[in-house]
């Protein structure tokens, strides 16, 4: 192993363990409502998308602070997941899990061809900020936008945190999650936990889209597919349903995606990520966290 | 019938005859990706090709075989991009009144629909579909061999990057190495790097130090940035489309990669590139077969932007295919009735098959046996947030 071979190996860990924060979001984002409710929304990582176009309108009618963009892209995305709830989860029949399925593979088409016609497909500038910052670290360059992007994603999981074992509100999502039933029966709110659990999804997968495009320095759609096939990886390795296990899994994936770059070039990178995804679904199908816990 | 009945209906009849002419329409169906990630080159064909047929329609349309005028009308159909989606769209297409059809803009669905046409005008044997293809934007070269209903006015990518590597070669002698970066999955990509720049670069004694390679959807250059970086290139050629050529400059510009010379694929000299990233594209150098250098192209793009679209290389040459076709149905002498609709569309391949020369926005075009073009173009490189003329090899 060369000097240089050793080198690229640790600067495309850093680099895929620090980008793989934001897949990290979005697998919570995917857990977080599978946690509550059982379900998938296959819808998440375009109306992240779509979130992030908000903030860029801001950005670009008003030329507003990076800040404020990445607030509004958060914001628009959770407004964005309220409205998936009430279109493909709300009144859709309980006990047909396909039908919000399938209505959230609707939701994902329609708000990818909203969002390519109101951008006309083209790639806009999105803020970033500490773009040109490099900590050298002997030959190791770190990112100073990506520990940027890194840091704003730990903080997003840490309020996250908060929010679950913290407040009332957590507590009472967690009870849904547990227990849905029993919850009703205590008196929570179940329709009212879900809304809040897709607006808080939805603000975390603008988070994440926010630093995507913030990390690349360019909005465009085609972002929205890496974004929902990412969480979805990320969620089968660390665990539906797990939020531990989306960390781990985002972190792993920005890892092995790079390494795998690195190693095998960027035709083979893909496949063995998807390997590593199937052989976690054959040996190891609830995922690094998942488990085997039933609920009524 | 009374002699004032008579004479007041031939009267009538007579007024309506020119207005009857007037009446007749020659269809000329355009198609291409007008929705999806690439939906901004069809919307750009349609426009084009909108403001070309506005402009032929008031200035009296086309003549027909018989004398008469008709006026040109068009409809832009969408084929995502997708090559079933192609297949199926010019096959809708054929069955239509319309004469020709322009397009597509994807070469990865121009080699399978060309595939679904006749090879060989004439051959019995053949049952594939016998209608003309007059392509305007999918670029990877060689195509038009497929089959002889297809003809094309994209430009030859070989001949631009090998007069811009010499004039490189002339205007930096002291550069002597070359790093390729190529979006790996986009079949116009691939083939632009491997089989046009690097050759080109290569006959013109660049040594290719090194190659970068990336995927359409990707978010991350680092790792691609960092070879680029260590290599240490005299010139860097990212052959790519803007979304991830823009990454790409960013990423490069952060890793302090600083080549003498940058050069970039045609699809790029638009505007998504200075859209996307104005400031880290300053400088890059592109051929490109369209630019408004006089007042017939000055004109064609004003009239362009008024019908929403941009001019770039590849919707002016929609607006040029459609002048083209105007000049072939008047001098092939098309009916333009319904009984003629396989005989006209057969004119207007061998028309086209026919012509050696054409005017084009920029001079004039040179047509190949084979159905290719060979254009004029110019060398531009972004200043400042716009396209401007670096050099124009044909002054």
């Amino acid at each position: 192993m060369d000097y240089f071979f050793f080198i690229d190996l640790i600067q495309s860990t850093v680099d895929g363990l620090l980008f793989g924060t934001t897949y990290a979001l979005i697998g919570i984002g995917f857990t977080l409502i599978f946690g509550v409710m059982r379900k998938l929304n296959l819808a998440y990582g375009a109306a992240a998308l779509a979130g992030t176009y908000i903030g860029l309108v801001i950005y670009l009618m008003f030329d507003a602070h990076p800040a404020l963009v990445f607030l509004a892209s958060a914001i628009g995305s959770g407004a964005i997941g309220l409205i998936v709830y009430l279109c493909c989860f709300r009144f859709t029949p309980s006990d047909y899990p396909m039908a919000s399925l399938l209505a959230s593979v609707g939701m994902l088409l329609f708000i990818d061809e909203v969002v390519i016609h109101a951008s006309h497909g083209l790639p806009y500038p999105y803020p970033s900020v500490f773009r040109d910052a490099i900590i050298e670290v002997g030959d190791v360059w770190v990112r100073g936008d990506l520990l940027f992007v890194f840091f704003m994603c730990v903080v997003a999981m840490a309020v996250l945190f908060w929010l679950l074992y913290r407040t009332p509100l957590g507590l009472a999502t967690r009870a849904v999650s547990q227990q849905p039933r029993a919850a009703q029966l205590c008196g929570i709110d179940v329709t009212r936990v879900n809304m809040m659990t897709f607006g808080i999804a939805g603000i975390l997968g603008g988070v994440a889209g926010a630093m995507t495009a913030a990390a690349v320095g360019v909005l465009s759609p085609v972002i929205a597919m890496g974004l929902t096939v990412k969480g979805l990886i990320v969620v089968v390795i660390g665990g539906l349903g797990s939020i531990p296990g989306a960390i781990i899994g985002g972190l792993l994936v920005g890892a092995a995606e790079n390494i795998f770059l690195l190693l095998r070039g960027v035709t083979e990178r893909d496949i063995y990520v998807m390997l590593l995804l199937f052989i976690f679904l054959t040996l190891r199908p609830g995922g690094l966290f998942g488990n085997a816990q039933t609920r009524d | 019938m009374k002699l004032s009945t008579l004479i007041t209906s031939s009267v009538l009849a007579l007024a309506a005859a020119p207005a009857l002419a007037q009446d007749k329409t020659i269809n000329i169906a355009g198609f291409g990706a007008s929705s999806g990630v690439v939906g901004i080159f069809g919307q750009n064909s349609g426009a084009a090709m909108a403001a070309a047929v506005e402009k032929i329609n008031a200035e009296g349309g086309v003549t027909l075989a018989d004398g008469s005028k008709a006026m040109i009308v068009t409809e832009y159909y969408d084929d995502r991009c997708n090559a079933e989606e192609g297949i199926s769209v010019l096959r809708r297409i054929a069955s239509t009144d319309a004469l020709v059809a322009v397009g597509p803009t994807c070469s990865n669905v121009a080699e399978p629909l060309f595939g679904i046409l006749q090879a060989k005008v004439d051959d019995a044997g053949d049952t594939g579909l016998q209608f003309p293809v007059f392509t305007d934007v999918a670029i990877k070269g060689g195509l038009a061999g497929i089959s002889e209903w297809v003809f094309r006015n994209t430009p030859s990518e070989a001949t631009m990057y090998d007069n811009l590597f010499a004039w490189i070669r002339e205007t930096n002698p002291d550069a002597k190495t070359i790093y390729g970066g190529v979006e790996e999955d986009f079949a116009h990509s691939r083939f632009t790097w491997y089989s046009v720049m690097k050759t080109a670069a290569e006959a013109h004694g660049f040594e290719v130090v090194g190659e970068a390679q990336w995927l359409l959807n990707d978010t991350n250059f680092s790792n691609q940035a960092r070879g680029m970086r260590r290599a240490e290139p005299d010139v860097v050629a990212i052959s790519a489309h803007p979304f991830t050529t823009c990454g790409m400059l960013r990423e490069m510009a952060r890793q302090r990669v600083e080549p003498k010379v940058l050069v970039g694929l045609t699809s790029s000299s638009s505007l998504e590139t200075l859209t996307g990233c104005a400031n880290e594209a300053e400088g890059i150098i592109i051929p490109t077969s369209f630019a408004p250098v006089n007042d017939a192209a000055q004109e064609a793009a004003d009239a362009v932007a008024a019908k929403g679209g941009a001019l770039d290389l590849h919707s002016a040459s929609a607006w040029e295919n459609i002048m083209i076709l105007r000049d072939v149905i008047e001098a092939a002498g098309v009916e333009g009735t319904a009984a003629s609709l396989e005989e006209d569309r057969r004119k207007i391949r061998d028309g086209l098959a026919a012509l050696t020369e054409v005017n084009g926005l920029l001079g004039a075009n040179k047509r190949m046996p084979d159905g290719e073009a060979v254009k004029p173009y110019v060398f531009v490189d972004a200043e400042n947030g716009k396209w401007e003329v670096l050099h124009n090899p044909g002054s």
